[in-house]
């Protein structure tokens, strides 16, 4: 388009991508044209429509991502690789799953039988830029960005305002939920590596305005939402007494309320009012509500009631939902991080893996019973996976001779729902589950996924701090994902 | 006819949303057939106007009044105004026929010229009737050679190779890296030509080079389609490879500085278009029209849209500029468009001073009236949440509104007051805490209360602007000693310092410019490096207590310099802008130098960035905004108010409070937010407050005013108000941070929001610093409860306590019905206050 001399173009800076489109015939839905159509896609230009881009794009309404933090070890729960050397392979033996030609380890037999509901991302990869620890990984994955400083003892910087955006933040900017529901919620813990606590969690140079609601608390035990609540001397009628003079006060001065209505107070206002007086939130919050089959179903543990809990609020209408496995779980201090750098194999097949197992299957379950999955996208991954090789160091940690190390260049992902394939395999590693043979999947570009299912266009440009326009995300959907 | 059919079928394409592309394709097609067309339609046109007897005494003004061509290669545009009958100018370039009366030059669709043959020719311009003449000299061409800084860069920037969402991107794209927007052309040339060994050049069949390949789309390309095969920039880079890729002499083909016609633009209403001329000049003295490959930005694009070929369209009134770009070289073009305002009378307010008439000058100009002055009860609140940070106790608000006098004269007694209470201090010691980033984090926790003190000191003693910058930036030694020296354990390394002092003394942002020449402006990396220099000897070690720092100047030659990060070598300490000839030595301490540049009273950025920074603190907005970016594109909506607050400043000193005591005596400050007709939507002039949601800081002490309810915090003294807080840590995470105070990780003046949430709602009308303020025992409605005071008096008592005024009659009103609807006085009174503190009136400063 830029060959014409004069005409009315604009150039890469503006919306290009939209723009060169055009030429292959047709603007998707008059919004914007995620660039998911890279390469091979406008390779055969010709072929590109509307109908195609179309489908999975702004399929789902809602996220849920559950986060293992510490980075759980691939060979040992979803990607078992029974031909490897035994210092290889580890202790555990893979099982059949509902889908012929899956197996996953015997650590998961709950999930084996849910597998016809989900695809495994055997391909997800990386390479660490400088130290790989947990933080940085857990940034990227989080905001879709590397972090852009990391301290002389490789540890991140604490979270700052000029840190990009948790996808959640995003989500919760663009696509605010209809009705008076919290829009983003992350729970039980914050992410944490030592001193450095929620880095990527919060909403960076977008404003505190589109932080998480933050519910750290163990949803095991009752959930107390006070700021949700009104207060003991404060019942509904008083609340709505108080509105009604409010806008009586309002009222008696016009034209202030005209010259700050570009603030959207009222709007705001009418929301939380509605938020503390519906008790939607507050509702979506007790878990008392469920039957005891079902909470027992996803077991009585922080992270299982934590995914029955995220079931719940997008139930209510909440848009993002982020369940962190705890790093110090406040159900049972036993089961910490996913960090197995010493004793891999008990702790998995004891306390990790059985809680993970239950929740999981719980959900996938569940979402699927009740229809959820028709516009719910579930992810359940950690920041990298876990070295093939036991009791080698890779990170310039210490390991233990059963234990495993950071391994960011391969390890698997689970996703489901809003029109993701069901009962197959993305990618696929190698022999020793050391790197990908086929479609590799940088963590960037399942965010790119994330924000494409949600119809959001990952290319689209956002001003930083220093408004500077950059990518939502650096990374390409997986469009081979959906069906 | 074939031209003036497929120009039908173009327009009603066109009319149809969806059908873009195909008629960009469409007009692509006919780009060859052009003559033909423009001059079929163009005629219709003329044809059309000719009968609607409209223009018949139109006269032409074309610019340049002769063109001088040099061979085939120099394309140059007309820019043709007609003055129309009623005496107005529009621009008609795009409108107007071009014939070339014979076949020396050529003509395209967009009207640019080119030479064919050598000698003289003409052009003859026809527009609705009228009919002018251009001569024309073809020369003969100076070299048909291609080279790349002068003719390829620009097409690869044009074309958004470069752009930082392609292949400028800090780390490229897809494996192929070029610099942001071509800053470094030699750069790009190694990556064009020999990176992954020279394969995106194919010498032997140039057609085939990657190059041309992928924006062409002959192979995948992620970018998509850049330019066709047929296009002027395929052919241009075909020739230069053919010609064995040249890069051409860096130095003749250098830009030196580029040329936009018109140099303003005064619209007299919406609607009018302007046809742009860009013309670059190069190093060895040529010249070149460059229209279609410069870019253009507008800074308001909803009053004024330009699309990149240069056109301009108005569409609605207000004011914007246009920053034109070229090969790094950049202009901004101030436009103004006005609206006829039939009924519109300019009605003189009284001035207080010099803020005042330059204001009025500027709003006569673009035919805004300014609101009325405030009345009383209103500028009492404003001042002190302005001057001090808090609003009025009730005590006061009542003794001012019933002091007697000429309300000018007691308003600037009032304000003398204000100034000279401990209050003062605090709230200005918030600011500069913040722009200091005076936070535990970077300097401990006796260090934060150090540089607190100091910045309260200064202050109270209000101690000339550049004599505390001076002390700031030449600070060593203990920081237990001299607590100004925390600047360099919080900006800890030369970079930091240099980009902080820009950000905050001079309202420059250099950041961009570490990895880059700035984008937008003239800041170059090797000037990043420059300026940094000056603080490349600072050194920070350990004390002898645990908390206390040194700093020191390094005496080690190796370690004292800072080195570039692309050559390698050391880089020089340089100025920023001005002499630079004078003190070239590296010795001693390079800051004395610095200083001495930074605060000179001939700095054009020193004064002038404080001035609007203070500015922006009553208005909610600069002169100049974002208040720390000050740049070209950036442009002051009133620059003579700026520039002669800037002289103000300076001829007193650099007095602080001089400059305060001035805005805030203004009428201008004090004119109210209600808007007339005139002014409703000017926000940008002045004309009237702008309401602005009270700071973190000051809505906290406003609701503990307002209830009397003393808060606790137990990292500061008992009774400590919010802004007295040293810093960011004090009440971590709670109401503060929700309400945007700033965590001073940087110097920037954004880090302060100032913007309204749902979480903050949800706080307000249910959060426990509101609920418990109104529900403390101790606090003012208890004891109005207790002491039984009549309804009509506790209404009043609640309305100066919360919104420092009397209530009106029908607030009276309001507020007795309800009291009078249940017997539970203290509740109904909670109540009133609840939804005073959430009220419009109380969360903004008005």
């Amino acid at each position: 388009m830029l060959s014409i001399p004069g005409a009315n173009v604009r150039c890469c800076d503006g919306p290009t991508r939209r723009e060169f489109l055009r030429v292959g015939g047709a603007t998707l839905f008059g919004l914007s044209l995620p660039h998911f159509l890279s390469w091979k896609a406008l390779a055969s230009a010709n072929t590109v429509n509307g109908v195609q881009r179309g489908k999975p794009f702004g399929n789902a309404k809602s996220v849920v991502l559950l986060f293992l933090q510490g980075g759980p070890s691939h060979l040992d729960i979803w990607d078992p690789k029974p031909n490897a050397p035994s210092n290889i392979r580890g202790e555990f033996k893979p099982i059949k799953t509902k889908v012929d030609g899956i197996q996953v380890s015997e650590t998961m037999p709950l999930l084996a039988n849910q597998m016809d509901k989900i695809t495994l991302i055997r391909s997800l990869s990386y390479t660490p830029a400088g130290l790989f620890n947990h933080t940085a990984a857990i940034y990227q994955m989080m905001t879709g960005y590397p972090p852009d400083k990391v301290s002389p003892s490789g540890q991140l910087e604490p979270p700052s305002p000029r840190d990009f955006p948790h996808m959640g933040s995003h989500v919760a900017k663009m696509k605010p939920p209809h009705e008076a529901m919290l829009p983003f919620v992350e729970m039980p813990r914050p992410l944490q590596e030592s001193s450095v606590i929620g880095k990527g969690g919060a909403a960076g140079f977008l404003g505190k305005a589109y932080d998480p609601y933050r519910l750290y608390q163990d949803p095991n035990k009752t959930v107390k939402t006070e700021d949700l609540t009104l207060r003991a001397d404060v019942p509904p009628s008083r609340l709505k007494d108080r509105f009604n003079l409010l806008k009586g006060i309002n009222g008696s001065m016009p034209d202030l309320e005209k010259s700050v209505s570009s603030f959207a107070l009222n709007e705001y206002y009418e929301k939380a009012y509605d938020l503390v007086l519906s008790g939607k939130a507050r509702d979506a919050f007790n878990l008392e509500k469920e039957p005891v089959a079902t909470r027992d179903r996803y077991g009585r543990t922080t992270f299982g009631q934590g995914a029955l809990l995220a079931r719940r609020l997008i139930e209510a209408g909440t848009r993002f939902v982020q369940l962190n496995w705890p790093a110090v779980a406040n159900g049972n201090p036993e089961v910490d991080a996913w960090d197995t750098h010493a004793a891999n194999f008990g702790p998995l097949k004891n306390l990790h893996c059985p809680i993970l197992d239950k929740a999981l299957s719980a959900l996938i379950e569940d979402l699927d019973q009740r229809g959820l999955f028709e516009n719910t996208l579930l992810v359940a991954v950690g920041e990298f996976g876990r070295s093939p090789r036991l009791g080698v160091s890779t990170s310039g940690n210490s390991n233990a001779p059963d234990g495993r190390d950071h391994w960011p260049y391969c390890y698997t992902g689970v996703v489901a729902g809003a029109g993701v394939k069901r009962g197959t395999l993305y990618g696929k590693s190698d022999d020793t589950g050391s790197s990908p043979l086929e479609d590799p999947v940088h963590p960037t570009d399942l965010v790119a996924t994330i924000y494409y299912a949600l119809g959001i266009d990952p290319a689209m440009e956002v001003l930083n701090d220093l408004n500077q326009p950059r990518e939502l995300v650096k990374g390409n959907p997986l469009l081979k994902l959906f069906a | 006819m074939v031209g003036f059919s497929l120009a039908i079928f173009f327009f009603l394409m066109l009319a149809q949303p969806g059908f873009e592309a195909f008629a960009n394709d469409i007009r692509h097609r006919t780009q060859n057939r052009e003559i033909v067309s423009a001059k079929t339609t163009a005629s219709a046109r003329t044809q059309a106007a000719r009968n609607t007897g409209r223009g018949a005494q139109l006269a032409l003004k074309v610019q340049p009044s002769k063109l001088v061509l040099a061979g085939p290669m120099d394309m140059r545009r007309l820019l043709v105004s007609a003055q129309l009958a009623d005496g107005s100018q529009v621009d008609v370039s795009r409108s107007a026929t071009l014939t070339a009366l014979d076949d020396r030059i050529r003509i395209d669709a967009d009207g640019f010229v080119s030479g064919l043959k050598e000698g003289e020719s003409r052009i003859r311009i026809d527009e609705r009737g009228a009919q002018v003449e251009v001569p024309v000299t073809v020369l003969p061409a100076a070299s048909s050679k291609v080279s790349f800084v002068r003719d390829v860069m620009p097409i690869v920037n044009k074309a958004g190779c470069t752009s930082g969402t392609c292949h400028g991107a800090a780390k490229g794209k897809n494996g192929f890296k070029l610099s942001l927007r071509g800053y470094d052309p030699q750069f790009d040339y190694e990556m064009f030509v020999h990176d992954v060994s020279g394969r995106r050049i194919n010498r032997v069949d140039p057609s085939h080079s990657l190059m041309l390949a992928k924006p062409t789309m002959q192979v995948p390309h992620g970018g998509g389609l850049r330019f066709d095969l047929d296009s002027r920039y395929y052919g241009t880079l075909l020739n230069w490879i053919s010609q064995g890729t040249p890069y051409g002499d860096p130095v003749a083909a250098q830009v030196k500085r580029i040329e936009v016609l018109p140099g303003e633009i005064l619209m007299p209403r919406p609607g009018l278009v302007q046809q742009m001329q860009v013309t670059a000049h190069y190093g060895d003295g040529s010249s070149r029209d460059v229209t279609r490959e410069a870019s253009y930005t507008s800074s308001v694009p909803t009053v004024a849209e330009v699309s990149q070929d240069g056109h301009l369209k108005t569409l609605r009134r207000g004011e914007a500029a246009l920053l034109v770009r070229y090969e790094g070289r950049f202009l901004p073009v101030a436009i103004t468009v006005l609206e006829g305002r039939p009924g519109f009378r300019w009605t003189q307010l009284p001035q207080h001073n010099y803020i005042d008439r330059h204001a009025d000058a500027k709003l006569r100009k673009v035919e805004i009236l300014p609101s009325e002055i405030a009345g009383d009860a209103e500028f009492l609140r404003r001042v002190y949440l302005d001057l001090i940070g808090i609003p009025p106790t009730p005590q006061e608000a009542r003794a001012f509104l019933t002091e007697p006098g000429e309300p000018r004269l007691k308003r600037s007694r009032w304000i003398d007051k204000l100034m000279a209470r401990p209050e003062f201090v605090d709230h200005w010691t918030v600011k500069w805490g913040d722009l200091l980033q005076n936070t535990r984090k970077f300097v401990g926790d006796k260090g934060v209360w150090q540089y607190r003190e100091w910045i309260r000191k200064s202050l109270a003693e209000n101690k000339p602007h550049d004599q505390w910058v001076r002390e700031v930036l030449t600070a060593q030694g203990s920081t237990f000693e001299n607590p100004a020296a925390n600047f360099f354990r919080i900006a800890r390394n030369p970079k930091v310092a240099m980009e902080t002092t820009t950000q905050v003394f001079l309202g420059i942002r250099m950041v961009c410019a570490q990895c880059h020449d700035h984008p937008f402006e003239q800041w170059t990396q090797n000037q990043y490096f420059q300026m940094a220099a000056f603080f490349s000897a600072i050194g920070v070690k350990e004390g002898a207590d645990s908390q206390e720092e040194i700093v020191y100047l390094k005496r080690n030659e190796e370690e004292r310099d800072i080195k570039h990060p692309k050559s390698g070598n050391v880089v020089a300490a340089k100025y920023l802008f001005g002499d630079n000839t004078k003190e070239a030595s590296q010795e001693g301490d390079r800051r004395d130098r610095l200083v001495r540049w930074l605060t000179s009273k001939n700095n054009p950025y020193f004064a002038k960035a404080v001035a609007n920074r203070i500015w922006s603190y009553f208005f909610g907005r600069g002169i100049i905004d974002p208040v720390d970016d000050i740049r070209a594109g950036n442009p002051p909506s009133n620059e003579p108010l700026l520039a002669a607050l800037t002289k103000d400043f300076t001829d007193h000193n650099f007095d602080l409070q001089h400059l305060i005591r001035t805005i805030v005596n203004s009428r201008t400050y004090q004119l109210t937010y209600r808007t007339n007709e005139w002014n409703r939507a000017d926000e940008i002039n002045f004309s009237h407050a702008l309401p602005r949601r009270l700071p973190a800081e000051t809505l906290f002490d406003a609701i503990s005013v307002a209830t009397g309810s003393v808060l606790k915090f137990k990292e500061v003294p008992l009774n400590f108000r919010a802004q007295q807080f040293p810093d960011p840590t004090v009440g971590m995470g709670g109401f503060l941070d929700l309400f945007g105070r700033p965590q001073r990780d940087s110097a920037c003046e954004c880090e302060r929001r100032s913007d309204v949430s749902l979480s903050q709602a949800l706080n307000l009308i249910n959060g426990a610093t509101v609920s418990d303020a109104i529900a403390d025992p101790e606090g003012r409605i208890a004891q109005w409860v207790i002491a039984k005071l009549p309804d009509k008096k506790l209404v009043e008592e609640l309305y100066l306590a919360a919104l420092s005024r009397a209530p009106e009659s029908n607030e009276y009103e309001l507020g007795l019905n309800y009291l009078a609807q249940s017997p539970n006085r203290a509740e109904r009174a909670q109540d009133l206050m609840w939804a005073l503190l959430n009220s419009n009136a109380f969360l903004f400063n008005r």
